[in-house]
């Protein structure tokens, strides 16, 4: 038997801030290659924070982020509000961006991305939307197209920051059977979720973020624990060494 | 008719003067409304506005040292403008206030620099000259000199065109790629300034933002590609030139002002006539707009 290979993307003793408020300390784990981790924890318990942090927005205090995962290979799902809707770019143009992190952004497309973008829309079942520009789609259409721009760059590692807000219910089903196959496929990915059934449905692990940290767990292990639990978990008094800080 | 339409359309250019003129308009109208365009995207208008007036410090004080120097002129008008920049983008980051709030309160410190330097010196140097520039005075080295840097913004912005467009549009993916988003914006707002400082001596300081704003802000009731934005953009910036030199020339006007009031006169017709969000196609479409309403 080999040895297990390391995680693509682990974080050793890494402490975020935003300003000089201290957000999260002393996170210590790994994120499982071909699996998807849900981030789950109150308002302000540091999951966007903990994503800004991965995507190199937001430089450590302390600590590092270890990623083996190449860079053209990264991507990102931004939160709706993020986005400037009245861009003017079509469904089409925003799935083409995905190829430039590999292809370059100074060469034209051929038609082999052409063709892979049409199969991406195709399976998106957003083919008719392909010239409608950005503006004019609806939250589920657009979250479509950028689900698509992150197959098109063939991501590794996808960061997804509430990606089912604001999206209808069959656009959540399509979403997750594509984020499935893609874990599948050995991407790694970490999703900020609210939802609980979406959780059940989607996530293998959960990292819960609380009183400034981080707990790594099994999605079932999550499931199965009792109210009293979790909010001992979430309950920043009673976590071990929290007082000191 | 026709012999005297021609007449009208092509004498002005028997002029050496007027021929650098339009050669300097159109190395001006190919590059500043793709700034433009970007600029508008990203809702930073106004900034372009702001940074046409901060070069002038710059330029003034060059010719205080060198004397008409037109390279050394646009060399300090480019410090100046970059200066402010980077001034204002360090208020807002340690302040945490926006940098477009910096910037108004940077200009205006600027442009009364400018003055003040000028009149104090009791120099020769025309303020109307610098404020509003004088296209008809090109010589051979400016044109020269405008074109030259015409072409190296071109070349810029193609090497640099989706990263600009991506930058607009969703910054953290090309941070995810580790190039610094930063970085982009860094250049891109020198790629401003340094349009604005080739469009200084033509159109002044005053109104070098106006080919590089108002062409781009017609644009966007044309259309919601950013090619054809684009491509209108500059055509119209084209379009205004050419009208406006010859129209200033046959009426007597001033060509700058002129060139920039038809410029304005396009952004009117297409805030009016314009499909996308023009007035024409509001009114046409009530139903819509009360169905958001309720």
């Amino acid at each position: 038997m080999p040895e297990p290979q390391p995680a693509r993307l682990a974080l050793h003793d890494l402490q975020l801030a935003q300003g000089h408020r201290t957000v999260l300390q002393h996170v210590d784990g790994q994120f499982a290659d071909g699996a998807i981790t849900a981030l789950v924890g109150a308002n302000g318990a540091g999951k966007s924070t903990l994503i800004q942090g991965i995507t190199g927005t937001l430089k450590p205090v302390a600590g590092r982020i270890a990623c083996t995962i190449p860079k053209s290979r990264r991507a990102w799902l931004p939160q709706q509000l993020a986005l400037d809707l009245s861009f003017p770019m079509s469904v089409e143009e925003l799935i083409m961006i995905g190829t430039w992190p590999s292809h370059g952004a100074l060469k034209g497309y051929c038609a082999a991305h052409y063709r892979r973008g049409r199969e991406i829309m195709a399976r998106l079942g957003i083919s008719h939307l392909a010239h409608r520009p950005l503006g004019e789609l609806s939250g589920g259409q657009r979250q479509r197209a950028l689900i698509g721009r992150t197959l098109m760059q063939e991501a590794e590692l996808l960061l997804l920051d509430e990606p089912f807000a604001n999206v209808d219910a069959e656009t959540v089903e399509v979403l997750i059977e594509v984020l499935r196959d893609m874990a599948d496929a050995g991407a790694t990915l970490l999703v900020v979720l609210h939802d609980m059934e979406q959780l059940t449905r989607l996530a293998d692990e959960v990292v819960v973020l609380a009183g400034g940290h981080a707990h790594w767990t099994t999605a079932a292990a999550f499931r199965e624990m009792s109210a009293a639990e979790l909010i001992e978990l979430t309950s920043p008094l009673k976590l071990p060494g929290v007082a000191a800080c | 008719m026709l012999d005297t339409l021609l007449w009208w359309l092509t004498s002005p250019f028997d002029y050496a003067f007027m021929r650098r003129a339009l050669a300097a308009c159109v190395a001006l109208s190919l590059t500043a409304p793709i700034i433009g365009v970007l600029l508008t995207l990203r809702g930073m208008s106004l900034m372009g506005e702001a940074l046409s007036h901060a070069i002038l410090p710059g330029v003034a004080v060059s010719f205080l040292l060198a004397g008409f120097s037109l390279p050394l002129m646009m060399l300090g008008g480019l410090v100046a403008g970059l200066a402010t920049v980077g001034i204002a983008s360090s208020i807002s980051l340690i302040s945490g206030l926006k940098e477009d709030a910096a910037m108004a309160s940077l200009f205006l410190v600027a442009m009364a620099t400018g003055v003040m330097v000028i009149t104090l010196a009791g120099s020769p140097l025309d303020l109307g000259h610098v404020l509003f520039g004088s296209i008809l005075t090109v010589n051979r080295n400016t044109l020269l000199l405008v074109a030259a840097t015409a072409s190296l913004i071109l070349i810029a912005l193609a090497m640099t065109f989706r990263a600009l467009v991506v930058e607009c549009l969703d910054p953290v993916f090309l941070t995810l790629q580790g190039r610094h988003a930063g970085w982009t914006h860094g250049l891109f707002m020198t790629l401003v300034v340094l349009s604005l400082v080739v469009g200084f001596q033509t159109l002044g300081t005053l109104m070098a933002a106006g080919l590089m704003l108002l062409p781009a802000a017609a644009a966007r009731f044309w259309s919601q590609r950013l090619e054809s934005m684009i491509a209108m953009a500059i055509g119209g910036a084209l379009a205004a030139s050419l009208a406006g030199l010859l129209v200033s020339y046959h009426a007597g006007l001033p060509s700058g002002p002129t060139i920039i009031l038809l410029t304005g006169v396009g952004y009117v017709i297409s805030l009016v006539a314009g499909p996308h969000h023009g007035l024409i196609t509001r009114w046409r479409m009530p139903a819509t707009d009360t169905a958001h309403g309720h």
